[in-house]
């Protein structure tokens, strides 16, 4: 079976057998390592990806079940010349973490802070982050770069 | 490299070519939804079906019709889109809450309503919690017909209901209930809930309970109603009725669960507390 998708702008098939979690088929055969495979039980968000704009955990997701999707790792989240806001936000506010869950948060951002996804606050944004463990420091300067982007002072 | 092993998959755009691959399939045969529950089937040492039939490109089944009398529900529907669905039908509040409130956004974006209802060894579904308490039935369809199930007939049939046999939907009629629903996760959010008490109440013009359908999960391996709490309930005042003091003699009806999340004697141990807050929720919606 070969299933055929978008990942990051470019079209791709793969041969990969239909349950395999879509995780796996980026690390593994396209080599994009910045979503990582942590929990497996879709607690984390380690893994998360935008599959067709929308926060997807790519470690319960089939392979086939994204035939003829979009899907965009945090790989594919860069523009030629200036980070994308989300990006420089979290770099002006200090927020960049190690590599474990910050991939995943980064991703789950770009879509939280779209027009219309999340009310620009602490506790919405909160809310749309369940589901992203950090274990090593923490969350509130990741959530003071989300609510600038949405109030547009980043 | 994957834990999975390689089962096929086949996805239908219509129901009735996913009931004919499941009336072919047999025993070898499972209906895939949102994967959320059958992708982690290797975590729990179980083994993976011979092939999957996947139902979330098949538009009925992810359809939800309301109009004043009842809802349909699609068994493919996800619980984001149920939770925006129900966004005016205060009535269904329960429902509506226990969509909204449970596991993270990522997941409610994926698992399903029927997927909620049919996870096998699944302890904690804030979903059919809900239905269970809002008397909801199901509708069962296989190759040669469907039959609709209450939700309790439903819940005790489950992992029974044998090969080639999917959930279709979901209906919930709108009988003048008020609802609520109450969840304790030990964080704010993100993980599973220790303890699940949905409610569906009905009042006479005195505002005194005609009806207390109270249903709880995630206690005991499956959801069942607190059949006790709501007799004594029957007729107090809505406004007055200590809830909480009336449901703490009669939580002995339940046997937790132990869990690595908390053992059994504590998920009953915060059920009344869980239920009075849930009249409240009621009652403040009232008003």
């Amino acid at each position: 079976m070969t299933i055929r998708l978008t990942l990051n702008g470019e079209e791709r098939e793969f041969a990969a057998p239909p349950m395999t979690p879509l995780i796996d088929v980026l690390r593994d055969d396209c080599h994009l390592t910045g979503a990582k495979p942590v929990c497996r039980e879709g607690f984390c968000g380690a893994c998360m990806v935008l599959v067709d704009g929308i926060p997807t955990v790519s470690c319960l997701t089939p392979i086939a079940l994204v035939e003829g999707g979009k899907v965009e790792t945090v790989e594919g989240l860069t523009s030629a010349d200036t980070p994308p806001p989300v990006q420089a936000a979290l770099e002006a506010h200090d927020a960049v973490q190690c590599g474990m869950c910050f991939p995943g948060m980064v991703v789950s951002l770009t879509h939280l802070t779209q027009p219309g996804e999340c009310d620009a606050s602490r506790a919405a944004i909160k809310a749309g982050l369940t589901g992203h463990v950090c274990r090593c420091t923490g969350y509130e300067r990741i959530v003071d770069a989300a609510l600038a982007v949405m109030e547009g002072r980043q | 490299m994957s834990p999975l092993s390689s089962p096929a998959i086949i996805v239908p755009e219509t129901l009735a070519d996913a009931l004919a691959s499941l009336a072919e399939l047999g025993a070898d045969g499972t209906p895939l939804a949102g994967g959320t529950w059958i992708m982690r089937a290797p975590l729990r040492d179980e083994p993976m079906a011979h092939a999957y039939v996947a139902l979330g490109r098949i538009a009925e089944l992810r359809r939800i019709k309301i109009s004043a009398k009842r809802v349909e529900i699609g068994a493919s529907a996800t619980h984001a889109m149920l939770a925006a669905a129900l966004e005016r039908c205060d009535d269904l509040a329960a429902l509506r809450n226990a969509a909204a409130q449970s596991a993270n956004p990522a997941i409610r974006h994926a698992a399903t309503v029927g997927g909620n209802l049919c996870a096998r060894r699944f302890p904690a579904p804030d979903l059919a919690t809900a239905l269970l308490g809002l008397d909801a039935s199901v509708e069962v369809a296989d190759a040669a017909g469907s039959e609709r199930l209450t939700m309790e007939a439903f819940l005790a049939a489950r992992g029974a209901l044998g090969p080639g046999r999917i959930v279709t939907k979901v209906i919930v009629e709108r009988t003048g209930h008020r609802s609520a629903h109450s969840r304790l996760p030990l964080r704010k959010a993100g993980d599973y809930p220790v303890a699940i008490v949905s409610v569906a109440v009905r009042l006479d013009d005195a505002d005194r309970i005609v009806e207390a359908r109270i249903a709880v999960g995630s206690v005991e391996g499956v959801p069942r109603r607190w059949t006790a709490l709501e007799e004594a309930l029957a007729g107090q005042p809505i406004a007055a009725v200590d809830v909480a003091a009336i449901a703490r003699p009669r939580a002995d009806r339940f046997t937790g669960r132990d869990g690595v999340e908390a053992p059994g004697w504590y998920r009953v141990h915060v059920l009344p507390v869980l239920v009075g807050r849930a009249f409240a929720a009621l009652t403040s919606a009232a008003t």
